[in-house]
C-alpha cells in the first residue's frame, strides 16, 4: 500500500518557488531517500507531506487516502530544526508529545522508559531537558518521533551532529522499523550516509525532481566505470584510450573510464608495463557522483 | 479539543509549578498593600513645611494668615510677616535667588483701593510648579478673609473657631469613604499590574518555544489555531488562579480584620460583587491583551526585540493612568462612561467605576460586549500572523510582509 503519495505538488513562497511539479510515492516497508543540496525543497516538501503547510497545487494523499489531518498521529516526524521544551522534564516531556499524538498518558510513559533503555539514555529520564548533552537530546527527539509506533516515520537530516557510534545506533534502530513494515523517508543531503540503505530515492535540485526509482534502477542506469587503484612503480598506465579522466594522489588514483570494458584493457597494459598494484577496484557510481552528472559541477552540496 | 486542553495543561502546570509563581502570589499583595497603605498613611501625616514670606501693612490680617498657615490642618509653613515696602521686596527678591536660602516664596498683599473689595495677592515662588503651596496658600488666605468678615459681624475668636471647624461624615451603610477608595484604588493598580504581567507572558511563551524551535514538532500534529487556543488558555489560566487566590484571601482578611481596622466601621474594605468583577475583567482584559501579545510574540525572535514592541501593550494601560483622575473626580460624568466603554480601558476603568461610581447595568453589559467583539476581530488578525510567524526565524518582518501573511489561508 502506498503510504505517501504526490502529485505534482507546487509551492511558492512569495516568488520564489520551493517545489514544482514533485512526484513521487513511498511504500510501506521501504527506506525512502530524499535528497539534495540544501535549499533544493527537501524540507518544504516534507511539510505539505504532514499539512504544517498546504500546497499551492496538487494533491497530498496519506495512507491511500486523500490528504486529512486526522491522518497525522500515524506519521512520527523529526523536523531538521530540533526542538524540546528545555525546562520541562524528560519524562514528563516525552509523554506530552505521545499525548499529542493519541496516546495514553500511561501508556506512553511506559513506552518512554523502554525506549530510553532500549536507547541507553536511561539515566535522562528524571532530568530536565536542558541538562542532557546535545547527543541524548537528539535521541529524546528520535524516541518522541517513534514513540507512538507510527507508520510513516519522517527523519530529515537525522544524524546531523550526531557522532558515528549514535548515528549508527539510530541507523540500527530505524532498519529495525523497516523490517517491522513501517515505511521510512530520510531526507538528506549527505547522500553518502544513506546510500547503503535507501530502497528508493529521489533526488531534488532547486525544487524539481531530477532523479528517481528503486537504489538498484538508479545505479543500473549508469555503467560501472569508476576504477579506484593503488599501485606502485610505472605510472604511464594511466595513458591508456581507455581512460576518459582521472585524478591521481600520490600512489592512489580516481579513474573514470569511458565504459566499464575498459578496466580489464588498463590492468593488462599497467601490468605488462611492471605497474604493481595492492588495489585495482571497479566501482559503480556514487549517488553523489550521479547527482553532480545529472545537474551539472556547479552545485553547493 | 483534547489538543488545546493537552497544550493548555502543559503551560498551566509549568508555570504554576515554579518558585516565580510562588513568590509573585504572595508579594504582590503584601508590597503593593504596604505601599498603598503606608503611602496613604504618609500622605495623611506629612505637612508642608514650606517658608514663605507674607508682605503686608495689615497686622491683623498677617497675623490671621500666619497662623493657619502654621498650624492648618495639612501645614506646618514656617512664616515671616514684612511690612509692604520696597526694602523689604527687593530684600526677599534677592533672598529668592540664593541658592543657600531655604525661602519657598513670598506672598505679597496689595489693599483694595475700595474699602470692602477684596485685596489682591501676588505670590513669587522658587518653583513655577509648586502646586502643593499654591493650593495651601489659596486655602489659608480663603480661611484669613472668612475669619476677617465673621469678625466684622461681632462674633468673638471662639465662636469663629467652631463655626469653621471640619466636617465630619458617618457613612454607617458603606464604612469608611477613604478606606473604600483605597481598595478600590490598589484593585486599580492590581489589575494594571496582572494584565501587564499575564500578557507579556503569553509573549515571552511564544517567543521561547520559538527559540527552542519546538514548534515544527507540535505543528506536525496540531494546528497553530489550537495551539495558540491552548497557550492563551493555559497561560490565562494561571492568572485566573493567582487573582482568584488574592481576592479569596483578600476577602477573608476583610472580614477578620473588618471589626479591628480603624475607620472601617465593621465593614470590609472591598466588597464581595468588587472581587467577582475584578476576576471577571480580569479574563476578559487578559484575552484581549494577550492576543496582541501573541502577535507580538509570533512576529519577534528575542525579549529584546519584544521589549521595543511591548509599546502597543503599555499605550492602552498608559492611557488609562492618564484619565484615571478624571474618573475619580467624577466617575458617572459623561467623559468618564465613554472612556470605560473603550474595550481596551473597560478592565480598569468600568472596573474602578463600579467600585467609586454607578455605573448603569447596561454600560457594563456593553462594556463586556465591546471587549468581546474586539477580542474576536484581534485574535483574527493575530491568529495569522501567528500562524506564519512561529515558523519564521531571523530577520523581523516590516509591516507590509505582515499584512500580507493576514491575506494567506
Amino acid at each position: 500500500m502506498p503510504i505517501v503519495q504526490l502529485h505534482q505538488i507546487r509551492k511558492l513562497y512569495d516568488t520564489k518557488v520551493a517545489v514544482e511539479g514533485l512526484t513521487l510515492s513511498i511504500e510501506a516497508g521501504s527506506m525512502f531517500g530524499l535528497l539534495g543540496p540544501n535549499g533544493s525543497g527537501k524540507s518544504s516538501s516534507i511539510r505539505m507531506m504532514i499539512g504544517i503547510t498546504r500546497p499551492d497545487s496538487g494533491t497530498v494523499r496519506l495512507f491511500n487516502q486523500p490528504f486529512s489531518r486526522a491522518a497525522l498521529p500515524r506519521i512520527g516526524y523529526l523536523p531538521e530544526e530540533r526542538g524540546l521544551y528545555k525546562k520541562m522534564n524528560v519524562l514528563e516531556q516525552l509523554v506530552f508529545l505521545g499525548q499529542l499524538h493519541a496516546l495514553g498518558a500511561d501508556d506512553a510513559a511506559k513506552r518512554a522508559k523502554s525506549w530510553c533503555e532500549k536507547l541507553q539514555i536511561a539515566e535522562a529520564i528524571g532530568k530536565k531537558t536542558e541538562e542532557l548533552s546535545k547527543g541524548m537530546q537528539q535521541k529524546i527527539q528520535f524516541i518522541a518521533a517513534l514513540l507512538h509506533e507510527p507508520e510513516l516515520i519522517i527523519m530529515d537530516e537525522p544524524f546531523s551532529g550526531l557522532d558515528p557510534v549514535n548515528a549508527a545506533l539510530l541507523m540500527d534502530t530505524l532498519l529495525d522499523q523497516r523490517k517491522q513494515g513501517r515505511a521510512i523517508l530520510f531526507s538528506t543531503h549527505r547522500m553518502d550516509q544513506v546510500e547503503r540503505f535507501c530502497d528508493e530515492i529521489a533526488l531534488l535540485y532547486k525544487g524539481k525532481l531530477v532523479l528517481e526509482g528503486s537504489m538498484r534502477d538508479v545505479k543500473s542506469r549508469y555503467s560501472a566505470n569508476r576504477l579506484h587503484v593503488n599501485f606502485t612503480g610505472d605510472a604511464s598506465f594511466l595513458d591508456h584510450p581507455a581512460i576518459a579522466k582521472f585524478k591521481i594522489f600520490g600512489e592512489r588514483a580516481e579513474i573514470t573510464l569511458h565504459d566499464s570494458e575498459g578496466a580489464q584493457l588498463v590492468l593488462h597494459q599497467a601490468v605488462s608495463r611492471g605497474t604493481r598494484f595492492t588495489r585495482f577496484e571497479v566501482m559503480e557510481p556514487t549517488l553523489e557522483e550521479i547527482f553532480i552528472e545529472t545537474v551539472g559541477e556547479n552545485v553547493d552540496a | 479539543m483534547r489538543n488545546i486542553w493537552l497544550i493548555a495543561r502543559r503551560e498551566y502546570l509549568e508555570r504554576v509549578r515554579t518558585r516565580a509563581f510562588m513568590v509573585a502570589t504572595l508579594l504582590i499583595p503584601l508590597i503593593l498593600g504596604g505601599l498603598g497603605y503606608g503611602g496613604g498613611f504618609l500622605a495623611q501625616r506629612t505637612k508642608s513645611s514650606a517658608h514663605v514670606a507674607i508682605l503686608s501693612n495689615d497686622a491683623v490680617f498677617a497675623q490671621d494668615l500666619k497662623s493657619q498657615l502654621e498650624k492648618g490642618k495639612d501645614s506646618n509653613m514656617l512664616v515671616d510677616i514684612a511690612p509692604a515696602n520696597d526694602a523689604a521686596r527687593a530684600r526677599l527678591t534677592t533672598e529668592l535667588k540664593a541658592s543657600n536660602s531655604a525661602l519657598t516664596g513670598f506672598l505679597e498683599v496689595v489693599p483694595a483701593p475700595d474699602k470692602g473689595d477684596r485685596p489682591r495677592f501676588i505670590y513669587r515662588g522658587r518653583s513655577a510648579s509648586d502646586i502643593g503651596t499654591d493650593t495651601l496658600l489659596k486655602t489659608g488666605i480663603k480661611g484669613a478673609l472668612l475669619r476677617e468678615r465673621l469678625s466684622g459681624t461681632g462674633m468673638d475668636g471662639d465662636e469663629i473657631n467652631a463655626a469653621l471647624a471640619p466636617i465630619e461624615i458617618e457613612n454607617p451603610e458603606t464604612g469608611d469613604t477613604t478606606a473604600a477608595f483605597f481598595g478600590a484604588y490598589v484593585l486599580f493598580i492590581l489589575m494594571y499590574m496582572v494584565i501587564m504581567l499575564y500578557s507579556m507572558n503569553t509573549a515571552r511563551s511564544i517567543i521561547e518555544e520559538k527559540s527552542s524551535r519546538i514548534f515544527e514538532v507540535l505543528l506536525s500534529t496540531i494546528t497553530s489555531d489550537e495551539l495558540l487556543a491552548g497557550k492563551i488558555l493555559g497561560v490565562g489560566a494561571v492568572g485566573v488562579t493567582q487573582t482568584a487566590i488574592w481576592m479569596t484571601a483578600a476577602g477573608g482578611l476583610g472580614v477578620y480584620f473588618a471589626g479591628s481596622l480603624a475607620g472601617s466601621g465593621g465593614h470590609s474594605i472591598i466588597t464581595v460583587p468588587q472581587m467577582l468583577f475584578f476576576v471577571l475583567y480580569f479574563i476578559f482584559a487578559f484575552l484581549l491583551y494577550s492576543a496582541i501579545a501573541a502577535g507580538l510574540g509570533a512576529i519577534t525572535n528575542s525579549e529584546q526585540e519584544l521589549q521595543q514592541l511591548n509599546l502597543f501593550l503599555v499605550m492602552p494601560l498608559a492611557f488609562c493612568m492618564l484619565v484615571v483622575v478624571m474618573v475619580v473626580k467624577s466617575p458617572d460624568s459623561t467623559l468618564s462612561r465613554i472612556v470605560s466603554l473603550i474595550p481596551f480601558c473597560s478592565p480598569l476603568l468600568m472596573n474602578l467605576r463600579i467600585s467609586i461610581g454607578s455605573p448603569r447595568p447596561w454600560e457594563i453589559w456593553l462594556s463586556f460586549l465591546l471587549m468581546s467583539l474586539a477580542i474576536a476581530a484581534i485574535l483574527w488578525v493575530s491568529s495569522r500572523v501567528y500562524r506564519i510567524g512561529i515558523l519564521m526565524y531571523g530577520k523581523k518582518p516590516n509591516l507590509p510582509e505582515i499584512l500580507r501573511w493576514l491575506k494567506y489561508s
